[in-house]
Parts: structure tokens; sequence; C-alpha cells
């Protein structure tokens, strides 16, 4: 058997698409057992794996415009693997797969030094600054393929990554060793009701990711098609998520452009 | 400073009561052995509690709920242990088999066995699961694909799990009164010596092996590259096969291939 | 021997030695390890054969298929059905939540009486066979006074064999007051029926319409199926289909759409009469339909257009000519263009005159019952029972008319009047519904003016809930029957808000009901029996599954397997055949449509000086309106700009802030005629100066501790407005005042 082609897992989120309804919030919730409180109007101790922000143009009645931004972890490749968070963890309890391209995350070996929040310009990262509490009874609809994460850790999307350990079991049980695009799908895109979300391998041509963004290898990954950018895309994470938008006001706001810069012409 | 007053106020009464030749002759002479004894028997007493002792109290000890005969079992079915515990067709594996596998035979008692009437009366017949307490159960957040040991990889239950199949009787299920986890993971030996590959299941011990395979499949370059912990060969051969680095810190295909 | 310092001394360091040599310090650490990082009281979700179940989803008319995947016995997740022809895998955020409401701790336990005072919510439990003869007894005496007419059902819906086997019921028992709750789904019955004749749901054909004119439809905020919006959304934008969003305020669909032109609210049936007026001015509509298949276009041009020149609608509206008239000329050169209306999620139902309007645009470019068009879907008709029959009593209360008023001579159109029971219950002594049914919804929560409806709620002496949860009309209620939910039943589904093709969902049982509940079907029947005949005779069923079962024929095997039926070769019939009026034609309804249009714009209660301000709704999906309050995960999505604590803030312009000298997040007090509330504000650009944008969905008292508490809920603070074209309720707004707190 030949040596398997490195796969690199990412998602192009199509924001003219995205009605901002939040259901890839909820699918994220219900699939990866996050917990929640009676108050989670504080949202910076809100735990939202995928959080969908609104962003606007703040131009004033009626040529306003809003737009929604969905934001998952952005798995970021950094330069080889070091992506600003897995670089900082002192307990070894986060890292980047070079097999898959998913930073992953072993809760029970994180401290909760919580330097890795620090370190993510995303805030993708999230502390449990509580001991998740069901109601009575509400325990039942948890995921067995998630386990829950206990207080004083740190969590974060991980691209459904057990999703890709179940569909590997089937995978291995019928005898083959890669998987199709649809049968490795994280739980937001599959649940996305405007079918915004497109998940699978950037590396492997035939995957619609692939097709969408383009990624030149040459300039990290950096899209080619020029409705797609990434986010904060001049820090050099390299992150693995993408965005579409056809407007322009919200690919500047995605890499903080200043007024005579215009996107996508690099630094 | 009350306690220092007070062991020199002792040691005055000491030096008044005992004659001088005395204090010398213990000194010299008997001083090696009562402190040597009482070394020892701090000594002994702390190894039979740390070895014999402390292991009972920390593991509590259950029966089974059936005093389970696999060796009859296994003599009966065709197809050894995937007889009962099967991969389910998306892969997942079924485990300890519920009522309705046990069912399939054991609809009615088909012997005088008093742990198959109880079976049936107790379970069977009032359509209860039977409590299994289960050896092999991991922590909560370990993630194990018995799909790819066995049908990747090619493994034998018996390379985890030891001969159980050949155990006429159930042994006590012993759980960590601390963990809450089933003794079979730390293994029998409290010192955790391990004779055989089944005898522990601990991480390193999926370490250790990961690294065997890892090792002969540099070797092999049939063999697919798998290994999940082979720090020591990467970083001893940077430039060989398996120094190819699977992730950025742990150069193991990262945490969530055996966490969830 | 003596034992000195000295040999204490070795004989403690013999015992660490020997401890040292001992297991015990290294198991311990390595086990204290585990154990912190294992903490006992993390959940520890058990394992099991993984399978999945195909229902249908009963939170919102939507009609979604909904795959139910379950862990052993646990449902863990709820996803969309692939293949179904409303939502295709997709799912929306209150339908993902669905086990949080299965498990949840706003679940009504079993059988529940009141202990205290009604609201108290101080409950004594009671086994069925109580609970259902403290019922019957009830109505038997009801029966004996004749007055069995005094006994209404407030239902979320009608369609669908519970609600009409609860519609039997009343009417074998002699009550014609079922009353469905209100929604655009009035408004477009009575507009098919107007001016196509028919009794049928508005299907829209959105999948292949090329040019969406919404008179402040929410597409993207919840109206008509959601998910089946979206997706049609998300096709408009891969194929170029253009939209065009008048509304007052920047909504999630006006920010989508490729032109949103806000107008003034409650103007939005005014421009549609101006984009009419424009269009035949300009014999831009399509006239080979208007010649054959349409009658009355010129009266209605001449009576109803007339007074909507372009400069007076500009004046209404707030919309400037060019605009108009452009807007016409795009959406009459569209090939299949679509018009539709209903505010928001369509959760009031609105002017006839809008409704009116919209619809002879879609008229006038010839878009009725054709693709991408507006169609007539008449209720699928598998309910064949045999007719009830009635004695004496049962008769002379069906001769009594109904509470409400609908069908009666000034109602003569409507069928379900419900904003105005409050009212007629308050004036009433001794009130005229003496025993109320409230059934899969939530009136103490969603009907305006709650200081009346507390009232009337008041005067009536025995309320009987069948909702799973306790929600307001639970908590407010004498007694509660709680029905399983809609995971735990069986229950036919034949509605998909909006779906243009006859569609049956089948609800089915996931798991085992995980609370003492009995499904109000089987309740029916039981009581009916209770009661004798006649009533016990219209009931000849053992219990509803064997109902369902024969009622579906033929469809009750495939639906248990693929969770819907649908006929998907449904063509509403084009051309003459599909009009049911008397001259076989799509009517403009000139009569009707002007004294419709007289009432076209609604005028918002209240006086300018004393409230300066315009209170409009703003939904979203993130909050659920209807029976269903929001689950924990679907609160915890609402961002902090609606929600802060437990303030529930209101959008307004920074120009109105400036004036009134707030500023963001700043308290303020929120008052209209009909109440007040103290709120914060948020400043938002896209909401139009003059204008307060008033969240919906929060103010929950009732539910869980995630719901309740947080927010003021908007029924507080407006009333229902009389349509004096139909009697609906078409109230969009109320004036209001915002002053710093």
């Amino acid at each position: 058997m030949k040596h398997e082609q490195a796969k690199k897992y990412g998602m192009v989120i199509d924001l003219d698409k995205c009605t901002g309804c939040g259901a890839c919030m909820v699918a994220c919730m219900a699939e990866n057992n996050i917990p929640f409180k009676k108050d989670e109007t504080n949202k910076l101790d809100s735990i939202t794996w995928m959080r969908v922000y609104q962003l606007t143009n703040g131009k004033p009645f009626p040529n306003t415009d809003i737009c929604y931004i969905p934001r998952p972890c952005m798995h970021c490749e950094g330069d080889h693997g070091h992506s600003p968070c897995v670089s900082v963890c002192p307990a070894t309890a986060t890292d980047y797969s070079l097999k898959t391209g998913i930073v992953s995350q072993i809760y029970t070996r994180c401290f909760g030094c919580r330097y890795c929040m620090a370190a993510c310009p995303y805030h993708a990262r999230y502390f449990n600054w509580w001991d998740p509490v069901w109601p009575d009874g509400m325990e039942k609809y948890l995921n067995p393929d998630v386990s829950p994460r206990m207080r004083g850790v740190v969590e974060k999307c991980s691209f459904c990554f057990h999703r890709y350990q179940l569909a590997m079991n089937k995978a291995f049980l019928e005898g083959r060793r890669e998987l199709e695009e649809a049968q490795y799908q994280t739980a937001c895109a599959q649940a996305c009701p405007a079918g915004a979300i497109v998940f699978g391998d950037l590396n492997n041509t035939k995957h619609r990711v692939h097709r969408i963004v383009q990624p030149d290898p040459a300039h990290g990954g950096r899209p080619k098609n020029p409705k797609a950018f990434r986010l904060l895309e001049r820090l050099g994470t390299n992150p693995k998520v993408y965005y579409l938008s056809s407007r322009e006001w919200v690919r500047r706001l995605a890499d903080h452009y200043l007024p005579n810069e215009t996107p996508g012409k690099g630094h | 400073m009350s306690t220092s007053d007070e062991k020199v106020k002792a040691n005055g009464k000491t030096e008044k009561e005992t004659p001088p030749e005395q204090e010398v002759r213990e000194k010299g002479n008997g001083s090696g052995g009562p402190i040597l004894f009482f070394f020892l028997v701090g000594f002994i007493a702390s190894l039979l509690v740390g070895w014999i002792v402390f292991p009972r109290l920390l593991y509590s000890k259950k029966k089974q709920p059936i005093d389970f005969n696999h060796a009859l079992h296994v003599e009966t079915v065709e197809e050894g242990c995937a007889s009962c515990h099967f991969f389910r067709e998306d892969g997942s594996f079924s485990g300890v088999p519920k009522l309705a596998k046990c069912m399939e035979c054991h609809e009615e008692a088909q012997g005088e066995d008093p742990e198959e009437l109880k079976f049936v009366s107790e379970y069977v017949e009032k359509g209860r699961e039977v409590p299994w307490l289960i050896y092999s159960r991991q922590p909560n957040c370990v993630f194990f694909s018995h799909a790819a040991h066995v049908r990747l990889a090619g493994m034998d239950c018996v390379t985890c799990h030891g001969p159980v199949g050949e155990s006429t009787r159930t042994k006590p299920y012993e759980e960590n009164r601390i963990t809450g986890i089933s003794r079979n993971i730390w293994g029998k030996s409290i010192a955790g010596i391990k004779r055989n590959p089944w005898d522990r299941m601990k991480m390193d011990d999926c370490a250790e092996c990961h690294a065997k395979e890892a090792a002969k499949g540099a070797a092999d370059l049939e063999r697919p590259i798998d290994g999940f912990f082979n720090n020591i060969i990467r970083i001893a051969f940077p430039e060989s096969l398996l120094g190819r680095k699977s992730s950025a810190q742990t150069r193991n295909e990262a945490c969530f291939v055996c966490h969830k | 021997m003596k034992m000195d310092r000295r040999s204490f001394l070795s004989f403690v360091i013999g015992g660490a030695a020997g401890t040292a040599l001992s297991p015990l310090p290294w198991k311990l650490t390595d086990d204290l390890a585990i154990w912190s990082q294992n903490w006992p009281w993390t959940p520890v979700p058990e394992r099991g054969e993984v399978s999945f179940v195909k229902t249908t989803c009963m939170l919102c008319p939507g009609g979604c298929g909904v795959t139910v995947r379950k862990v052993g016995d646990r449902a863990v997740k709820i996803e969309g059905t692939k293949g179904h022809p409303v939502n295709d895998g997709g799912i929306c955020i209150l339908g993902l939540s669905g086990l949080q409401l299965l498990y949840g701790p706003a679940r009504v336990p079993s059988p529940l009486r009141r202990a205290g005072e009604r609201g108290q919510n101080r409950w004594e439990k009671l086994s069925w066979d109580e609970a259902l003869s403290l019922v019957a007894e009830r109505l038997a005496g009801l029966r004996e006074k004749k007055l069995p007419h005094t006994v209404a059902c407030i239902s979320g819906t009608d369609t669908g064999t519970v609600p009409r086997l609860m519609e039997r019921f009343l009417a074998a028992y002699g009550s014609p007051n079922f009353i469905r709750t209100p929604s655009m789904r009035d408004s477009y019955e009575m507009t098919l029926h107007l001016m196509q004749g028919v009794q049928a749901s508005a299907g829209f054909d959105v999948e292949h319409a090329d040019f969406i004119l919404s008179f402040g439809s929410g597409i993207l905020e919840g109206w008509g199926s959601p998910v089946r919006m979206f997706r049609a959304h998300s096709k408009w934008k891969e194929t170029g289909v253009k939209v065009v969003q008048i509304e007052p305020r920047l909504s999630n669909t006006a920010a989508k759409s490729d032109k949103w032109i806000p107008v003034n609210p409650g103007s939005e049936g005014i421009l549609a009469l101006g984009l009419a007026r424009v269009i035949v001015e300009e014999s831009l509509y399509r006239k080979a339909f208007i010649d054959t298949y349409t009658s009355g276009l010129e009266a209605w041009t001449r009576e109803v257009l007339g007074r909507w020149t372009p400069e007076n609608v500009e004046q209404a509206t707030g919309v400037d000519k060019s605009t108009l008239v452009a807007l016409a000329r795009s959406f009459a050169g569209a090939r299949r263009p679509l018009a539709i209306c209903g505010r928001g999620r369509g959760d009031t139902p609105g002017s006839i005159g809008e409704f009116m309007a919209v619809h002879a645009l879609n008229a006038l470019v010839g878009n009725i019952n054709r693709k991408g068009g507006v169609w007539a879907v008449p209720d699928p008709d598998y309910i064949q029972w045999p007719e009830v029959e009635t004695d004496a009593v049962a008769a002379a209360g069906l001769q009594q008319g109904r509470i409400d008023g609908a069908g009666s001579k000034k109602y003569i159109h409507a069928r379900h009047l419900l904003h105005r029971l409050p009212e007629i219950v308050d004036a009433s002594d001794p009130s005229v519904v003496q025993a109320l049914f409230v059934l899969e919804a939530n009136p103490y929560y969603t009907l305006p003016d709650r200081d009346l409806l507390k009232k009337a709620w008041k005067k009536i002496p025995f309320i009987v809930s069948f909702s799973s949860f306790m929600d307001e009309t639970a908590r407010n209620a004498d007694l509660i029957l709680p029905n399983p939910m809609y995971l735990e039943r069986y229950e036919d589904v034949p509605y998909a808000r909006g779906f243009n093709k006859p569609l049956i969902g089948l609800a089915k049982p996931v798991t085992a009901p995980q609370f003492n509940t009995l499904p109000t079907g089987d309740v029916l029947i039981r009581l009916a029996r209770a009661l004798g005949d006649p009533v016990a005779g219209a009931f000849p069923w053992e219990n509803y599954e064997q109902c369902l079962s024969e009622t579906l024929q033929d469809m009750w095997e495939p639906l248990q397997e693929t969770g819907y039926q649908v006929a998907s070769d449904f063509e509403p019939g084009s051309g003459s055949g599909a009009f049911d009026t008397a001259s076989g034609k799509f009517e403009f309804n000139p009569e009707k449509a002007r004294e419709a249009a007289a009432h076209v714009s609604v005028q918002a209660r209240g006086e300018a000086p004393g409230y300066p301000l315009i209170l409009i709704p703003s939904d979203s999906m993130r909050r659920a309106t209807g029976y269903i309050g929001d689950p924990p995960f679907v609160v915890k999505t609402v961002p902090e700009t609606v929600l802060k604590g437990n303030d529930l803030l209101v959008e307004i312009n920074p120009e109105t802030a400036k004036a009134l000298g707030l500023s963001e997040g700043k308290r303020a007090v929120l008052k209209t005629p009909k109440g007040q509330a103290r709120v914060r504000v948020h400043l938002f650009h896209g909401v139009a100066p003059g204008v307060v944008a008033m969240p919906t969905g929060l103010g929950h008292q009732a539910y869980d501790a995630y719901l309740a508490g947080k927010g003021v809920n908007f029924n507080d603070l407006i009333a229902a407005v009389e349509d004096g074209a139909s009697g609906l309720n078409a109230a969009w707004g109320i004036r209001a005042k915002l002053s710093r707190a």
C-alpha cells in the first residue's frame, strides 16, 4: 500500500448564503455536548465552539448593511503546523495533525493555563469556568462520541473529529482506507439550512472545498477565488476556514484593511 | 518554644537517673540494634501496607451478575469471539452483548446450570438487561477503535484482552475506589508489572505496542505507517521515514487519535 | 523496648523507604491524576447501538422531516431528513434543540390540578382516571344546563386528526367554538377564498420564481417553512434571482436582499397598490392571462387603484416615485415574478387589503397556480369520518354561533378570530366561555393586549391545558392533561406552511414517553366515552392509534417507513378549472377589494404627541414566538445586542438616540398606550429614525429557568387592531414613547 496523501480538512462558508440563523451554533452544541448556563449573555464566558458574529458596514440609515460570519476554530496550519495555540501549550494538550490538518485538544491533559486562548487571534477557544450542569434528566441526550468537559479546561471546535473516527471505523470494516466527501461532515455543515457551509479535504481536488477555494499552496493556501478570503489573512496563521462574500466591505473588514489598501493585494 | 524546653528538661532528667557508663554502653553497643529494628519495622510495615493492604483498600470487589462460562460458549458457537462480540454495520464494536443477542439461543434455558436458570428467570423473562461489569472499560476521555485494530491491523482479541475465551468462571470485577475505573486497566499487578501484553491497558501500553509496530513499519515499506507513539525513533532518526512528523507537537498524529 | 526519638525517626525513615519501594505513592499519584481528570460528577454518556428514526418536527408549522439519532434507548441528536421535500437534510435552530425540550425541565410530568391560585404554579398530581373524570363531570354539568356552546377550544392548528378530533368532540358535544390561533394563514386563506373562490392554503413555488418581491415577509426570519425558505434563498443566490425586500427595518432578509426598500411602517399595502397601478398604466401585465382567466381588472383599476398615483404612494410610503416605477417595471419584466406578504414570521394575520393587493400583483403577472407562483393547495382529504350525529342539546348549542363572531354576518369571511375573544369574554357576565381547552397553543403568551387577556382569563371558570410543557397558558390553567411530546407520540402533520404541494408528515414515537402523559387523541376518545351518547357515538375507536391508522388507511404503513407522503406530481390546475368563483375566473373582486383597500394601511394605536415614536416587532430565527419557547441552546445564541442579563435591548437609530439623550446599552422606559416596560437601547443604523424595533419571543414567565424572566413580551405592549374589512387582527405596531430611565 502506498503512503497515504496527507489530508487537510477545511471549510468554506458562503457569507452570501449565510442567514445568521444560528443553526450551526446549536448543531455544534448538540453534537459536542456543549454545556449551557442560566445566563449566557456574557459572551466572554459563553461556550460556543461555533459562533456567528454580526458585522456591519457602519453606514447610516438607509445605507446600512449587515453580514453574519460564523466562526468555528480556524484550525490554523501556521507555518508547518505551528498554529498560534499549539506552539504555546505547555502541557502538550493541543496538537496539529499533519495527517488531517486538525488542531486537536485533550481536555484531560489540559491544566487550564489559558495561554492558548491568549494566543488565538480568533477567540475560538473557550475556558470552562464552571463544571457543566445539565438539568435532571437532560444528560440523556449527551453524545457518547464526545466526552463532556470538566471545570478548568479549555475546549474548542474539533471539526467534529469523532465523526471522522466513526467514518474511518466504517471504512476499515468495509476494507477501505479513504473517505468520500459525504462520509465525513461536521455537524454544522450538515445542519446548515442554507447550505452555506461546505466541508472537505482542501488537498483533494475532487472535494468541493478545493474547487471553490482553489487554495494556492505556493502562498500558504491563500485562495485563488477572488470572492474567497480568510480572517486576518496577513497574520500568517494560515487558517483552513475560508469565507466567500461578494461584498467588498465584508472582505475588507475581515482583515482590517485600511481605507487606502485593496484586499487580496497582499502586504 | 515550649517543646525545646521540655526536651532540655527531659534530657537533664535522663542524665541524672542513668549512670554515665550505662549510657555509653547503650550508645556504643546496642544503639544499632533498636534503630535498625525500628527501621526494619517501619520498612516492613510500610511494604506490607503498600503491597498488600493498600491494594485491598484501593479496590472494591464486585461479583458479576451471572457467572459466565466463556470456554463453554466458545466451544458451542461458530465464529469464536465475534459470534457475540461483533462489529455493527456502522463500524462500531458492540462490546458486551445485549440481552437480545443472548436470547437468540437462551430464550429458554438450554440445560440445568443454575447460572443459566438464574439468567433466564432474572433477565430473559423479565426483559431486563444484564448489568455486566466491564473489565476493560477505559475512562471516558479515551477513543479506541476496534475496527482499526482488528480489521485494519489484523490483531486478535487475545493480544489485548488475554485468553478470556478459555475461562470457565468470571473473575470478580475490581473497581478503583478513587477513579472508579476497572482494575484491568492498571493490571492485576499492583506494581504495574506486566508479563503478557494483555496484563495492562494503560496509555503507556498502547504506546509501547505502537512504537514497536512503527519500528517494524519503518523496515517494511509495504506496511502502512500507522505509528502513533513512536517518538523515540522519530527523534533519534529524524530523517528516517518514521521521522516524518505526523503532528506538530507530539509527532503522534495529534491527540484526537486516541482521545475524544 | 522503649521507643526513643532516634528509634522513632528510624521507624519513620524505614517507613518512608518501604513506602517508596511499595506501589502506594506511585499508584496513588496516578489514581489521583486520573480522578482529577475524570471527576465523578462529570456525566459519562452511555454508549450503545446507534439507530435512526425518521419523523416529523412539530415545533412550528414548517412541516420539516427530521431524523433522530439514537444511542441505545436515548435520543441524542436531531438532524434533517435527507430527501424530504420540505427541508432535504437541512434543519433549523429550534428543530435541532428538540431534545432539550424532550428531556428538559419544562415538561409537565403528569396530570396536574391547580393547588393554589391560578398562576401560582402550585400543583397537585392526580391520576389520569381522576383527571378525566374531573373534566367529564364538568362537561356533563354544562350540557345538563344546556350550555354546551360555552365550551371553547384554542388550538394551534386545525389540520390533522388531533385538532379534527377536538373539533368533532366539540361538535358532538354541542359547541362550534373551535378557534385556531391567528397567523397570516388566516389572511392568505381569506384572500384565496375572495379572489379564487377556493378553500385552500397558499403555497409558494419559491424554488422556481426568478424575482421575489417581499412585502416585509421575514424570508430569513421564519416566514413559511424556515428551512425551505433558506434553501430557496441559497438557490436564488446561486442562480441570481433578484430579491427586493420592502420593510422599515434592516432585517436579515433585508440585509441579504438585492434591494432593500425601507417604507414607512404599515404602508406596505399602499406600495403594492402603487406598483399595481404602474403595471396597469404601463400595460406591463400579462395580457393573455388577464384576458382569459381573470375578471374585474378594469373596475378594480378604477375603484381601487385610482387614488394611488405614484405621488400619493410616495407621500404615504416614503418610497420615491422613480424607485416605485423602476420596481414595477422590473417586477413585471421578470419571467416568473413572485410577490409575497405577511410581515416577519407571519404571526399576525395583517390587513386583508394588503394581502389582496399583493395577490393581485401576482395575478397581474399571471403567476397564479403556475411554475414559480402562488398555488392554491387544498387540504389533504384523507380524514373521512362519518358525519357527527347530534342530539337536541348539541344542535341547539351549535345553533348559537361562534363566540368569536367568525362566520357571522359582520365577519362573514373569517373562520377564526381569536383576538376578539378576550374582549368578548371580559364584557360578558357570566362569561360566555365556561370551559376552555387549549391545545398546542400558548395564548396566554402570544395574544396581544395581555392586560385585557388576563382580565378575561379570570372570568373563565375552568381552563384545561393539553400542553406537554409548563408554558404560560398551562401555568395559568386549572388542569393540565399533558400530551406526550411530538417525539413520543403518533400524529399526522398534513400541513407545511407555504409549501406548494399537498404533504402529510407523520410524527412518531422516537423514545418511550418520559413522563406520565396521554396523547390528546386518547384523552378525547376517553372523554367522549365518559360522556356517553351522542358524544361517544362520534368516537367509535378503541384508541387514538387505531383512529389514526384507520384514517390514514394504506398510507399508514409507508408513512411509518418514510415519515412523509407527498403528492409530488400535484399541479394546482392552471387555467379556468382552478377558480371556483362565480365567473369561474380569478377575480380582482373590486367590490370587496375597495372595502379592503380602504383599510389597507392600518393606523397604529396611539396619538403622536404623547407617543412620538413607532414601535414595531422584529422577529428572528433565534427566538421562537409560537407555542414553543426557546430551549436553552437557542437562548444561548441570542446575541448580547438583544439580551443582556435579563434586560431586553430595543433597537433605535443613533439619531433617535441622540434626540432622546440615550446611548448604547442605556436603560430606558418604553411606553405604549397598552403598557410599559423597562428596557435598554441598542443603537442600530438599520432601523429608521423615529422607529423602535423590539425583539419578539422573549419575556416568558414560564417554561424553565433558562428562559423565564428574560426580556419583555412584545404582546404586553401591543393591542389588536381589527381590520375593518376582514375582522382579522391587522396590527403591525403601535405608537410608543421612549424615555431615559
